[in-house]
């Protein structure tokens, strides 16, 4: 294969355990040997942060060196001969984590991370001698409340300075540091500060150990009874890469997953608790004035709304888009709306605008508002288009997607119906309450700010009876006299391929079953 | 699969159609185990190797050694409950039996205890993993007695408060043996 010469690097050969490999020059020799499938503990090295080679986990030998040198701090070099596993590594390894664990209380019993942690996968991969230290361990402060969101147990910190260098690298606020020496070094903050900077909770995903906990995980799940699930953070229009930690069908924490074109290893504080909405205050059953009806009668008092008022004056009906949707109920409703209905009325709306930051977080609170611009034709009216023409008359029946909390008293005679996840202001005032999914309970995707169309799975099972937007307006629609048939989302998602420009080059992926953290791989 | 049938001959002669041989010879086997019980349950001179008559419910058998019986959840010295709640019982129990809900302990010592302890003795199978599983000497099976007979099921499960009624302090030290060096900081 011929080298482009636009991105050929210099390679060097490193030979590792007696194998030739070929490596990008100047690349770090850990991430190289386990880029080759080459087995080395750490803990103190992380893909995303820098560097400092402090827990001396990662020592490897080196030809011509004078002593083991910490893989994680080296760069690879020409003709380089690196070994991994000669006795004297293993034992270095090994002696390692009996210092590691001197001090460490093993309280894995009360301790969260027991499961996922790097300090016990690797105590059974490269140790799994008995403790030889005679006397007390050094004590130090136990469930100390360092921030808003996180606990911290000092003797369970094993000093590796992740969770320092992600509060300075990652959140840009010195909010950690090491006091004190030798065993008596501790994991602290300033005196009087907190942790309380928008990206603290990176802390706990990065902790090879249980030092650092979030409250709002603490003591719910075991981390072997959780089930995980790809998906994209609904918080903002960034999209980032998460996981949906789910047992039992009920979602227990979402965690950043690698994206290195969106958000690397990290996620937030505030999408972190964007799954308590998927968890509280669902419209769980169909409703008609308020009262419970089932969904096909729920669905013909819809049609029969919107079918008489399209008779009598097609221009007072409009239809609201939310930037919340996924592309597929989007189009749908696009489907029905517009291309059957011919409704001319067309607004969208989402959550109001928040704070953002040069890190991660976007203004926008919607995590498909490109999606929505981009499937709906112009002109898409605002919110506040919306209020005015309701206020005015100009409007008479809404169609709604979503739980944008409209500015629909129950007294205006306007005629309301909405599919939507949440109970709000506007359910309550709405003719035809129809209860649909949210981003959790689906396959979908979203578009984020930079156009990038994402993946969403399926993590727990829909409340009630819920059913997938695009489902409940594919049925809508066949009531109205709008023939639409799906069988999956994914059906959906191939016809709107065919018809938005921006999901052309957009794979729709294979499903992916929830995988069990149950001896899974450490996240840490 | 389809259903084989075997037709077995009838056997031949006098001795096979009459079946009066066989009869005798079972009422045989019949009258010897009668003379050979017969010290024993009649006369009282049982021996024990004899097969025995129980009048249950007044006779009871005696149980194995080994015999497990119901839960029962140790104690502190103090009086609480030694579990902390880390859910190797539930996760190893092969009939999902044990429902445990943590909640936060007011002793950082400590830390985590259950709120919820439940054990539905309908559903366990009597195995004793939990007991295995246990890091802490929390909850044991050597009470020795039988689940009781409940006219609800909902009575079979038993709670923390009822697990406790049996348990005691454990001889055991918590957080292992060596130096107790989980003192308050």
């Amino acid at each position: 294969m011929a080298a482009d010469p636009r991105t050929a690097v210099e390679t060097v050969t490193v030979i590792v355990d007696g194998k030739e490999h070929k490596f990008p020059k100047g690349m770090n020799l850990l991430e190289a040997c386990l880029s080759v499938g080459v087995k080395i503990p750490f803990f103190c090295y992380h893909p995303g942060l820098s560097s400092p080679a402090v827990c001396r986990q990662c020592l490897v030998e080196i030809k011509g060196a004078p002593k083991p040198v910490p893989s994680c701090y080296t760069a690879v070099a020409d003709k380089m001969e690196v070994t991994t596993n000669s006795p004297r590594v293993l034992e270095i390894r090994r002696q390692m984590l009996e210092f590691t664990l001197l001090n460490h209380p093993i309280d894995c019993p009360v301790c969260d991370k027991a499961g996922e942690c790097s300090l016990q996968r690797h105590y059974f991969d490269w140790d799994g001698k008995l403790a030889r230290n005679e006397g007390d361990k050094v004590r130090k402060a136990k469930v100390v409340d360092v921030g808003k969101h996180i606990v911290l147990d000092q003797e369970r910190c094993i000093l590796c300075t992740r969770c320092i260098r992600v509060c300075n690298e990652v959140a840009k606020s010195p909010d950690l540091t090491i006091a004190n020496r030798g065993s008596h070094s501790v994991l602290t903050t300033a005196p009087g500060q907190r942790l309380d900077n928008p990206y603290s909770l990176n802390t706990v995903d990065v902790c090879p150990v249980g030092a650092l906990t979030a409250k709002d995980f603490r003591f719910a799940r075991r981390a072997w009874e959780l089930c995980a699930t790809p998906s994209v953070c609904p918080g903002c229009a960034t999209g980032c890469s998460i996981e949906i930690h789910a047992s039992r069908g009920k979602i227990h924490r979402l965690v950043p997953r690698e994206n290195p074109l969106v958000n690397k290893f990290w996620m937030c504080d505030e999408g972190r608790f964007t799954y308590k909405a998927v968890t509280e205050n669902r419209v769980r059953l169909p409703s008609i004035d308020g009262k419970r009806a089932t969904l096909p009668a729920a669905l013909a008092e819809a049609a029969r709304l919107l079918g008489e008022d399209l008779a009598g004056a097609p221009q007072r009906v409009g239809v609201v888009f939310s930037f919340q949707a996924t592309n597929e109920d989007t189009h749908v409703l696009l489907r029905l709306a517009l291309d059957g209905l011919k409704i001319e009325r067309v607004y969208a709306g989402g959550r109001a605008l928040g704070g953002s930051d040069t890190i991660l977080v976007s203004a926008d609170k919607n995590p498909n508002t490109t999606g929505v611009v981009r499937t709906v034709p112009p002109p898409l009216r605002t919110l506040k288009e919306l209020t005015r023409d309701l206020a005015t008359g100009a409007l008479t029946t809404v169609l709604v997607l979503g739980n944008e909390a409209l500015p629909v008293a129950a007294a205006t005679p306007v005629t309301v119906i909405v599919l939507a996840s949440n109970k709000g202001p506007l359910v309550a005032a709405a003719n035809v309450v129809l209860p649909i999914a949210m981003w959790a309970e689906v396959d979908g995707s979203f578009a984020n700010k930079d156009g990038l169309v994402q993946r969403l799975h399926a993590a727990v099972p829909c409340p009630g009876e819920a059913l997938p937007g695009w489902e409940v307006l594919a049925r809508l629609g066949g009531k109205l006299g709008v023939e639409m048939a799906y069988a999956s989302a994914s059906e959906v998602f191939a016809e709107a391929a065919g018809r938005h420009g921006f999901l052309k080059d957009a794979v729709w992926g294979d499903s992916s079953r929830p995988v069990q953290l149950r001896f899974g791989e450490s996240r840490g | 699969m389809a259903v084989t049938v075997k037709v077995v001959a009838r056997p031949a002669g006098i001795r096979g159609h009459t079946y009066l041989v066989a009869v005798a010879e079972g009422m045989w086997v019949t009258f010897r185990h009668l003379m050979k019980n017969f010290p024993g349950n009649v006369l009282g001179l049982r021996k024990k190797t004899d097969i025995a008559t129980l009048s249950y419910p007044e006779e009871k058998q005696a149980y194995p050694a080994r015999n497990r019986g119901l839960h029962r959840l140790m104690k502190r010295e103090n009086g609480d409950v030694r579990c902390v709640a880390c859910m190797m019982c539930p996760t190893v129990c092969p009939a999902h039996c044990i429902t445990i809900v943590p909640e936060e302990a007011p002793d950082n010592a400590v830390e985590k205890r259950p709120r919820i302890f439940e054990i539905d003795e309908l559903r366990c199978v009597v195995c004793g993993l939990c007991v295995e599983a246990c890091p802490c000497d929390a909850i044991r099976m050597d009470t020795k007695v039988h689940a009781p007979p409940t006219l609800r099921r909902a009575d079979a499960i038993l709670d923390m408060e009822a697990l406790l009624a049996r348990g005691e302090p454990s001889i055991a030290t918590q957080g292992g043996t060596g130096p107790f060096w989980r003192e308050k900081v």
